[in-house]
């Protein structure tokens, strides 16, 4: 069966009109305020360019590379603990801030990734592979292995709740 | 002859696997349609950042165990930043013996759980998705917080 191609439109127009509201109110009470969050947003915008791109080009390499049913097989139903383990890598691996990695997860939700492992991404992402040198320093070694290990175990746990929740009410929520 | 080029005609062709760069150009169009969203939320970031203040979240922790847990927890929410910020309070807090329940929490929070990505969340995944995964978040943030610090205490 051929996939219907979704009309184009844009997503949150609403939400970037009400910032702007927002900004807007905020320089008629205080202009210092909006003017240097303005600044703010424009360095995090600089920052996560990278990123941005990054995934623009690790969903068409996924997209060209591998066919849905593949994607199907290692991150959707039947794809077992090999799914659970890639969502836990990937979230460890991923960098820059969650919002950024939505666009790639939308599409391979669309192919069919399982709800549960985008909830064992998310939450893995707290270990952060190059700041854990920063966290021992801070925190000391143990509260760093210890903190580590829970999270991942937590991952984990959350994932398969979130399936037994979908299976319970016997629906996919999407939308 | 005219069997052979009937059964031809009726074998079906492999669908034909589309260009790199039509792929390229789908998955810009895609992220480009998100590109509001997105913007809106990276103003909201920018905002918080600068309304919310590294003093003002430290003011409203109380010294007792458990409401500083669920303070640690909301705070690391609704703040936002790279986390390397969340470590530096963390150890600013912890100078100024706030526990390592409410510090675990803040900055487990500050990366799992966001107020202002919310809107993004649920434009992406949809509703009823953000709800159980934050919820779930919330909860096994201050599970895993907990679990940490009496881990710690146990150990050598």
């Amino acid at each position: 069966m051929k996939e219907k191609e979704k009309p184009f439109a844009f997503r949150g127009k609403y939400l970037l009109l009400g910032v702007i509201i927002f900004y807007s109110v905020l320089f008629l009470v205080n202009s210092g305020v909006p003017l240097s969050a303005f600044k703010k947003s424009i360095l995090i915008l600089m920052k996560v360019m990278p990123i941005f791109i990054a995934v623009i080009l690790f969903t068409t390499l996924l997209n060209y590379y591998i066919k849905p049913k593949q994607i199907a097989s290692h991150l959707g139903r039947e794809s077992g603990a090999k799914g659970w383990l890639w969502a836990l890598a990937a979230g460890v691996i991923s960098h820059g801030p969650m919002y950024a990695w939505y666009p790639l997860l939308e599409d391979l939700r669309g192919h069919g990734m399982r709800d549960g492992l985008i909830v064992v991404f998310f939450f893995s992402r707290a270990v952060k592979i190059p700041l854990l040198p920063m966290m021992v320093d801070y925190f000391g070694w143990t509260f760093t292995l210890v903190l580590s290990l829970y999270i991942l175990v937590g991952a984990l746990i959350q994932g398969w709740i979130q399936e037994i929740i979908e299976q319970t009410n016997g629906f996919r929520p999407y939308r | 002859m005219e069997n052979n080029t009937k059964q031809k005609k009726q074998m079906k062709k492999p669908p034909q696997k589309p260009s790199f760069w039509k792929i390229l150009h789908k998955s810009s169009l895609s992220f480009w349609a998100m590109a509001p969203l997105l913007l809106g939320v990276i103003g909201l970031v920018g905002i918080f950042q600068v309304l919310v203040t590294p003093k003002m979240l430290s003011s409203l922790f109380r010294g007792n165990f458990m409401v500083d847990t669920l303070i640690g927890t909301l705070t690391g929410a609704a703040a936002s930043g790279n986390p390397v910020i969340s470590y530096l309070l963390g150890g600013e807090l912890l100078a100024q013996s706030v526990s390592f329940y409410a510090v675990s929490a803040f900055i487990l929070s500050w990366v799992t759980l966001s107020f202002v990505h919310l809107p993004a969340e649920v434009a992406v995944f949809g509703g009823r998705f953000t709800l159980y995964r934050n919820i779930l978040a919330f909860v096994f943030t201050i599970i895993i917080a907990v679990l940490t610090t009496l881990t710690i205490q146990v150990l050598p």
